[in-house]
């Protein structure tokens, strides 16, 4: 069995990558695989925006993220600098950065570019989407 | 440690893979892992000199490639046919680069853990 | 040896023509989003003869392209995830 690191680059709407590294993670997870953290970087960050309301007869991705932290205790690692530069904060962001207003997702989480690296490090196989 | 090549595959400022591709080698590098990169295709614009991104509101992460040795990237590969595609020579880099035909580059590509593209 | 995964369609990106200067023989290229939609293009497919190709069966499903699947193998992702760990890296273009 082996350990993934999948790293989303795309947003969540108007671009399919995201919903593909969803429907991999899943697959590689029921194959008996591990994975190690799915990593959100570039416009892949828009993944975590607590905002994002897909039509309720839509397929809501960020939902179909939390089940696969909730069943299988993925971490899901935002890119704190890239999330920053595109509107994402957390409640900690939002403080330090003297914002009104936070909006990631828990239980995704903010980490560096470092938790990146250090996982690709650790894992088998990086997929990138 | 693993060595990963970092792919520039986009043309500079118009869009900010270039940018974040660059944090991104830059950061593996200090994390102590073997960092290359490749510029291909339109990124190897990413290379000419007197570049004033500042003037349409971007970073000026362009002046950084000069610190790449202080984090020991030393193997920056520039894609041949690229350069002959848009009619550019190996001296109008800002760098010292190795020009690469496709198969040293895929060479390569198959030498090192990881590859990721920007 | 390679799995090139390229998701954007040569309208869309230079992800393929990128991938297509550096693959070598041995290497294999997955094509899934829009990328399928290469199976319609006479040229592309001439520049792709003589690589192993696989093609995402549910993004041609999506899209309604059964009819235009001849020689290639179709993959879903259980596969991809397979073929992912049988080649020594796989490259995002």
């Amino acid at each position: 069995m082996s350990k993934f690191i999948i790293q989303v680059n795309s947003a969540p709407y108007g671009n399919s990558a995201s919903f593909s590294a969803y429907q991999f993670a899943k697959e590689a997870l029921a194959s008996g695989h591990t994975i190690d953290k799915v990593f959100f970087y570039q416009d892949g960050v828009l993944n975590t925006n607590m905002l994002n309301s897909p039509a309720s007869d839509e397929f809501d991705l960020q939902q179909a993220w939390l089940d696969l932290h909730q069943q299988h205790g993925v971490p899901l690692v935002n890119c704190v600098s890239a999330a920053l530069r595109r509107g994402v904060l957390s409640e900690s962001e939002a403080k330090e950065y003297q914002q009104q207003h936070w909006n990631m997702q828990p239980p995704f989480i903010m980490g560096g570019l470092g938790e990146l690296v250090s996982g690709i490090e650790k894992a088998d196989r990086l997929i990138c989407f | 440690m693993k060595k990963l090549c970092i792919v520039f595959k986009q043309a500079p400022h118009g869009t900010a893979h270039g940018r974040e591709g660059l944090d991104f080698a830059l950061l593996s590098a200090s994390f102590e892992q073997e960092v290359s990169l490749l510029f291909t295709g339109e990124a190897v614009l990413t290379l000419l000199k007197n570049q004033d991104p500042e003037s349409i509101g971007c970073k000026d992460y362009i002046s950084t490639l000069g610190a790449l040795p202080l984090y020991d990237i030393d193997t920056v590969l520039v894609c041949q046919d690229s350069l002959l595609e848009l009619g550019l020579s190996h001296e109008e880099l800002r760098i010292s680069t190795l020009v690469a035909t496709s198969d040293e580059v895929a060479e390569h590509l198959n030498q090192v853990d990881e590859v990721m593209v920007f | 040896m390679i799995l090139h995964l390229i998701k954007e369609s040569p309208a869309q990106s230079l992800a393929l023509t990128t991938c297509l200067r550096y693959v070598r023989k041995d290497d294999c290229i997955l094509l899934s989003g829009n990328a399928v939609n290469c199976l319609l293009k006479v040229e592309i497919m001439q520049r792709l003869t003589g690589y192993t190709v696989y093609v995402s069966k549910e993004d041609i499903a999506a899209r309604g392209l059964q009819r235009f699947v001849k020689e290639i193998e179709q993959v879903n992702y259980s596969d991809f995830v397979t073929l992912s760990l049988k080649y020594d890296k796989v490259i995002s273009w």
